[in-house]
């Protein structure tokens, strides 16, 4: 019989995959799947911090992430610096130095994570913080998906680009943040990525595709769970390992 | 050309001492023209010489010194030229379309039917996926996407002269009937002396600031055109 500690991962995860899931499919039509990436190193350092001061890691990683938003969001818009190169190198340097601080006892968890550790109050973080994800997803979804789709349409109907690609870099920050605990720092931009990938090569139209994304990322961390519970394995690495054999099947189904 | 009656003739879009810059750059400079309704502007001008940036600066996406006037009813559609956008994502004709309307902040539009109609795409592609379209059809679409908010100024940049296979129709045709149905006034960025010619009852020459505006047989005179395109760089006669 299972213990209480497993069905809390089990909707710990569920919940994680669900917003990490959806919040891709919008991700990959704008093509900033590696920005997100990217972004996720950046809350190694911040992670690291918390463990040497003793506060909770996840306040550290979530002011890491927002600055880390923000700072994408001023180089994209308000210099004219190359975005790619500039967050790949920034971000790796953070990843670094987080690598360097953090007590080697605590970095295998915070580079992979390991949901079935999960703690009471980061228990129902994740789930309120995932509901938030989705909820502000949802209610922005027709604008979002406009603007990542076309700029130009999205300026011609009297929107804002600037402020909406502001908006989704703070809840893909933010997401970050909540599957941190699920595939840690290091795997966290393949929970956001390869359910979208994957329901993109299969789906006939944006309906299908969000939900399918959704649907695949909740199954593959529901599987990586229960392979952790009952084999011992990382649920982490076991759900992008999960995920990247939907995507291999996905190619054979495309359309 | 078609003759309009000028008896009821409202001011659709007005416009004073445009400016518009971008940096150090002056894109455009003291631009000053007006349209009453049903009437079709064609904007000529090399390339680089300000044309889309009007369109722009019409559509208020961009920062602008000077006066844009629209009439108080005036709804736009646009139609860009190069669309940014991927042709095989996931998403079908009907998300499209819907897209527009669930984006306008007023509530009186067509369904995707009936714009598709317009175009003359029948109700089997609402749901064919973007990558499933012919060139055509895709620019039909996004035609259909500027229509379904029932425009009354219609800015359309530069549409490709390519006939599309199924009605043996150019978009100048389809623009043609559908100016004479839907009633809108149409802005339209266009190289094409033929085109401008036949169907445009002003022309708006651009060369960062405006070299002529007027009626096309007056303003189209061999030395008014050298002077907008240099000599020799314009389409002749002999298209369409």
């Amino acid at each position: 019989m299972p213990s209480f500690g497993f069905l809390q991962a089990f909707i710990a995860g569920m919940f994680i995959a669900a917003s990490a899931g959806m919040l891709g499919s919008f991700a990959l039509l704008k093509r900033m799947a590696l920005v997100g990436d990217a972004l996720s190193h950046v809350a190694l350092p911040g992670i690291a911090l918390g463990l040497i001061f003793n506060f909770n890691p996840f306040f550290g990683a979530f002011v890491f992430l927002m600055s880390g938003a923000l700072l994408i969001w001023i180089a994209e818009h308000k210099t004219k610096l190359p975005v790619d190169a500039l967050v790949g190198i920034f971000f790796s340097v953070a990843l670094a130095f987080g690598a360097m601080l953090t007590p080697k006892e605590e970095l295998l968890e915070a580079l992979f994570g390991n949901v079935t550790k999960i703690e009471p109050f980061d228990f129902w973080l994740a789930i309120i913080l995932s509901t938030i994800v989705i909820t502000v997803l949802y209610s922005f979804s027709k604008k979002f998906i406009l603007t990542f789709i076309s700029p130009d349409l999205s300026l011609s109907v009297g929107l804002k680009p600037h402020r909406l690609e502001l908006t989704f870099l703070l809840i893909f920050a933010l997401s970050v943040l909540i599957g941190m605990k699920f595939a840690g720092v290091l795997l966290m931009g393949s929970l956001i990525i390869i359910p979208a990938a994957t329901a993109r090569n299969i789906a006939g139209s944006m309906y299908s595709y969000v939900l399918l994304s959704v649907i695949l990322s909740v199954i593959g961390a529901l599987l990586a769970v229960t392979a952790s519970y009952f084999y011992g394995f990382q649920p982490g690495p076991a759900f992008v390992i999960i995920a990247g054999a939907f995507f291999l099947a996905s190619i054979f189904f495309k359309k | 050309m078609k003759s309009h009656n000028q008896h009821d003739s409202k001011q659709v879009l007005s416009i004073k001492d445009l400016n518009v810059r971008y940096g150090n750059e002056t894109v455009i400079e003291d631009i000053s023209f007006s349209l009453t309704e049903g009437e079709i502007l064609a904007v000529m001008g090399p390339n680089g010489s300000g044309k889309t940036t009007l369109f722009k600066a019409i559509l208020g996406s961009l920062p602008y010194n000077g006066k844009i006037i629209l009439g108080p009813e005036t709804k736009i559609g646009y139609v860009p030229q190069k669309i940014d956008l991927e042709r095989n994502l996931p998403i079908t004709v009907e998300e499209f379309l819907l897209l527009r309307v669930q984006n306008l902040k007023y509530g009186d539009v067509l369904s995707p039917e009936t714009a598709l109609g317009l175009v003359h795409m029948g109700a089997p592609f609402l749901h064919k996926k973007f990558s499933e379209l012919s060139s055509g059809e895709f620019q039909r679409t996004l035609i259909a996407w500027a229509l379904i908010g029932k425009p009354n100024l219609l800015l359309f940049d530069e549409p490709t002269s390519s006939i599309d296979v199924a009605g043996q129709e150019t978009v100048y045709d389809l623009l043609h009937h559908l100016h004479d149905s839907e009633k809108f006034t149409l802005l339209l960025i266009s190289h094409d002396l033929t085109v401008v010619y036949r169907y445009a009852t002003k022309v708006l020459c651009l060369n960062h600031s405006q070299a002529c505006f007027g009626i096309p047989k007056d303003v189209l005179t061999p030395t008014g055109l050298k002077r907008l395109y240099g000599s020799g760089n314009f389409y002749k006669h002999a298209t369409v």
